[in-house]
């Protein structure tokens, strides 16, 4: 976690851990070829993309409909256990963590696409189907899911809903949240709704646009309804080459204020290229940093903004070449989506940030992000989401040097301290998970977190789903000025956070 | 009743902390062109005027990205954009003739808070897809912040989009940050006559689905409107290209087609009729079908179908029925006071949903000071 020390990421209940074998009984009552309860078969489900981290859960639950989500979180809002909800597990930020003594509700046997409805151009898709097949689902007949996240081939919609997650293309086609159309819910009561759905609007308050991006606290995603939209006639992808890295920062506020939205606008430094090269060889030139540059649309339009776009990259120094064809683009592509695995090869740990600035602050930010590599003797990378100012640094640091986890998360909070105090944020889209939960006070004021904190209360009183995520400090849900007390108890006495 | 003008955040906060002490709750007016939009408030208490919060606080062209006082008028955004070759994306309407009051006077934290969406919509996304951020002041009394000012963010709850549309019953608006766009230089309007609601909406549909990202996608009266837009060149192979959509029909210019489609997105053509107005949302390949059972004596489709305003005699009923029956939601507009209480603006809520959104009423404003009764009696 980016904090100055290291707190107890997962206290536990010794109430709830006393009752495990009963909980464990319950859930097969609900689920009967569903509950992984064994040691071995549980270290599968410690923790996720964040692996820093580790954490077995009490139990792990495989429901394979609405009806018995619905039933295990009914189960556990009766009894005050904890519930984590979990995907295909690839959250960068600790999102899907799993506690000790909690349930870990993983949705990836809910994994059919219900739907394929090209006249109202949407896709309805259970949680579990993984963001790349709903692309598959429907290419045949033209069209495509246009959230990328590079983990797509492993991700799922239902962690994509919880996350809001971008990718590659975001700049040209917005996040999740821009391309989902409705879900069918789950509170953590267990009470089912249904927000948003083929028709646009919410028809009343915009739920499902607080819903999206919640991170697993508000309830449980069982079903979503996504656009699809025509896939482009025609992309052409440039690969624009500098010898400086400011030089591609102004060649990026170049491109954005003359008025051109490219699909894709991806940079890398020397470091990332030399990783990639080695790992997959896509045929990067040795510089000090690459845009990778996607225009799409009808042939003349693209034709005309790769035209501009080459302009301007040559204008700031840039050597410009282009994608030849399909398989080069492809490989240039994939590339960039392994950035993050060819960079695990060459380091034993890795810390991935995820802020976002304003354009124009792009040259000053990656200056003083090598300078602060130098203060905390680690070195970093630097991959990032060009068009839209979201940066990606990758710290590499090595857990068994004593010392180095402490300074690589220290470097990382300082990079994300950097982003807010230039005016931005400090997630783009891989979330606040445990990860940066310690970080909100820099970015939100406390007025600012209780507002958050009592939307929470507003779907889940008890503060049982995901607790432990998203806000750094203790709030209990009140109500007209007065502790929501159950059973002649305060509940979760034992729970120091949400 | 009294009304206390308030004109910055702290003027604001001032106002809610009085509210809160008299239990006095507060109708939050802008430029009030919208008043009549919603159930009427409550009016025990008082009219806070924040139509003094006003101006471009900033705007970077270079980022897409401006920053706004609520109570600054829409066209003055769009007159700062424009001269800078930029626009919003959700191509706000000018509801104020239709709902008596004037023209070009509505505010950016009105379109907000009614999620007024225009006809580029259908392409660009709806005003939700582009507020980043705001300020406001909650019941509490308490100023807060949410989102952010770039682009890209997950930081948090996404709470501007649950404010979008809200009507001012979660808290009150000081300062929004809004996603804009770069305007194409040139667009043309083509129209394709003698359509059967059938046949229209169904060609609209396959230019929705066609690479063409048509920003005006509408049907009125027999009659297909799309727009197109881009640099010259490419407008110039759109137009072709939409020639091959058109299945042997031919497609003519509309020589004043932007004002043609701001008079769509205004609903201008029911400004000086008796009828409820009405916007249905739909799955839009249902429009032609709920369009015919409806059967309103006036109405027109926008969105690829997505969206049918409808006209219909005063008082009414069956409109949202219909509409509920093909998967859509129905908000009405315009109507009297009696009729709007009668039937219902926004659309009636289930038991489990109005326990969520009372709960999410209370996170913001536990006391009901702010527009009570406004969207729904109970909240």
């Amino acid at each position: 976690m980016l904090t100055d020390a290291h707190v107890d990421i997962s206290p536990s209940d010794p109430d709830i851990l006393a009752h495990g074998a009963d909980i464990v009984s319950a859930l097969r009552a609900i689920v009967p070829d569903g509950v992984v309860s064994d040691a071995a078969g549980l270290a599968a489900f410690d923790g996720d993309a964040l692996t820093a981290y580790r954490q077995k859960p009490l139990v792990t639950v495989l429901p394979r409909d609405a009806e018995q989500v619905a039933a295990i979180l009914s189960y556990a809002s009766e009894h005050g256990v904890p519930v984590v909800p979990r995907g295909a597990g690839t959250s960068l930020s600790g999102g899907a963590l799993p506690r000790a003594d909690g349930i870990l509700l993983a949705l990836t046997r809910m994994n059919r696409i219900r739907e394929i409805d090209l006249e109202n151009r949407c896709v309805v898709a259970e949680p579990g189907v993984t963001n790349l097949a709903i692309t598959r689902a429907v290419e045949r007949h033209g069209f495509y899911y246009a959230p990328d996240p590079s983990s797509q081939i492993a991700c799922t919609i239902g962690g994509n809903v919880a996350e809001n997650s971008g990718g590659l293309h975001c700049l040209k086609y917005g996040l999740t949240t821009n391309n989902l159309l409705g879900v069918e819910f789950i509170l953590m009561t267990g009470e089912r709704l249904r927000l948003g759905g083929k028709a646009p609007g919410a028809g009343g308050l915009d739920l499902l646009g607080v819903v999206c991006g919640s991170e697993g606290l508000l309830g449980v995603t069982v079903e979503a309804t996504v656009r699809i939209l025509p896939k482009p006639p025609a992309t052409r992808t440039l690969l624009a080459a500098f010898s400086s890295v400011p030089d591609a920062g102004q060649c990026v506020a170049d491109i954005i204020a003359a008025g051109i939205v490219p699909a894709a606008m991806e940079f890398m430094d020397r470091r990332c290229i030399e990783a990639v090269e080695a790992h997959s060889a896509p045929g990067y030139p040795a510089c000090e940093g690459v845009l990778i540059i996607d225009a799409d649309g009808i042939a003349v339009e693209v034709d005309d903004a790769i035209a501009r776009i080459g302009d301007i990259a040559r204008r700031n120094g840039a050597e410009v070449r282009e994608a030849k064809d399909e398989a080069e683009r492809g490989k240039l592509w994939a590339g960039r989506k392994a950035a993050f695995p060819a960079m695990g090869r060459l380091a034993p740990d890795m810390l991935c940030m995820d802020g976002t600035i304003p354009r124009h602050q792009l040259p000053a930010v990656l200056a003083r992000m090598a300078e602060m590599s130098k203060e905390y003797r680690l070195g970093f990378c630097n991959v990032f989401h060009a068009g839209d100012g979201n940066l990606h640094p990758l710290i590499i640091f090595d857990v068994m040097n004593p010392g180095e986890l402490d300074r690589a998360e220290a470097f990382g909070a300082d990079i994300l301290k950097l982003c807010v105090e230039v005016g931005g944020v400090l997630t783009g889209e891989h979330g606040v998970g445990v990860e940066k939960r310690d970080l909100m006070p820099t970015m939100f004021t406390e007025a600012d977190l209780a507002q958050q904190q009592r939307l929470k209360c507003a779907f889940d009183g008890g503060g049982l789903l995901n607790p432990g995520k998203v806000f750094p400090t203790l709030s209990a849900c009140v109500e007209g000025g007065h502790m929501h007390v159950k059973d002649g108890r305060v509940p979760f006495p034992n729970l120091p956070r949400f | 009743m009294p009304t206390h003008i308030a004109s910055s955040e702290s003027e604001i906060v001032e106002a809610v902390m009085t509210a809160r002490e008299w239990k006095s709750p507060l109708e939050i007016m802008g430029a009030g062109t919208k008043q009549t939009f919603g159930r009427a408030v409550v009016t025990m208490g008082s009219v806070l005027d924040v139509s003094g919060l006003r101006g471009i606080l900033s705007y970077e062209p270079n980022e897409l990205i401006l920053t706004a006082a609520p109570g600054t008028p829409v066209v003055e955004i769009e007159m700062a954009l424009a001269e800078k070759g930029q626009r919003l994306g959700f191509d706000p309407p000018d509801w104020g003739p239709l709902l008596g009051a004037d023209a070009g006077l509505g505010t950016i934290g009105g379109a907000i808070s009614t999620d007024a969406n225009g006809p580029a919509r259908v392409r660009c996304g709806a005003v939700r897809d582009q507020l980043l951020g705001f300020r406001g002041v909650n019941g509490f009394g308490e100023a807060f912040k949410a989102g952010g000012k770039v682009v890209k963010n997950v930081t948090g709850f996404d709470i501007p989009k649950l404010v979008c549309g809200s009507m001012g019953t979660l808290c009150v608006l000081t300062e929004v940050t809004l996603r804009v766009f770069p305007k194409p230089p040139l667009s043309t309007v083509l129209s394709v006559r003698d359509l059967a609601p059938e046949d229209g909406f169904a060609l609209l549909r396959k230019v929705w689905s066609s690479p063409l990202d048509a920003t005006g996608l509408a049907y009125s009266h027999g009659r297909v409107l799309i727009r197109l837009e881009g640099e010259k060149e490419p407008l110039a192979e759109k137009c072709s290209m939409l020639g091959a959509l058109l299945g042997g029909r031919s497609a003519d210019e509309v020589p004043e087609g932007e004002i043609a489609f701001r008079a769509i997105g205004s609903g201008e053509v029911f400004a000086d009729t008796p009828y409820d107005v009405w916007r249905a949302f739909v799955p839009p390949a249902s429009a032609a079908a709920v369009a015919a059972e409806i059967d309103a004596p006036l109405w027109l489709g926008d969105w690829a179908g997505g969206l049918l305003w409808l006209g219909t005699l005063p008082g009414s009923d069956g409109v949202r029925a219909a509409v509920n029956r093909a998967g859509g939601h129905a908000t009405l507009l315009r109507a009297s006071e009696e009729i709007r209480e009668r039937l219902a603006v926004f659309e009636p809520q289930s038991a489990v949903r109005m326990a969520l959104i009372k709960n999410v009423k209370a996170a913001f404003d536990p006391l009901g000071l702010f527009n009570p009764g406004r969207m729904w009696p109970e909240l």
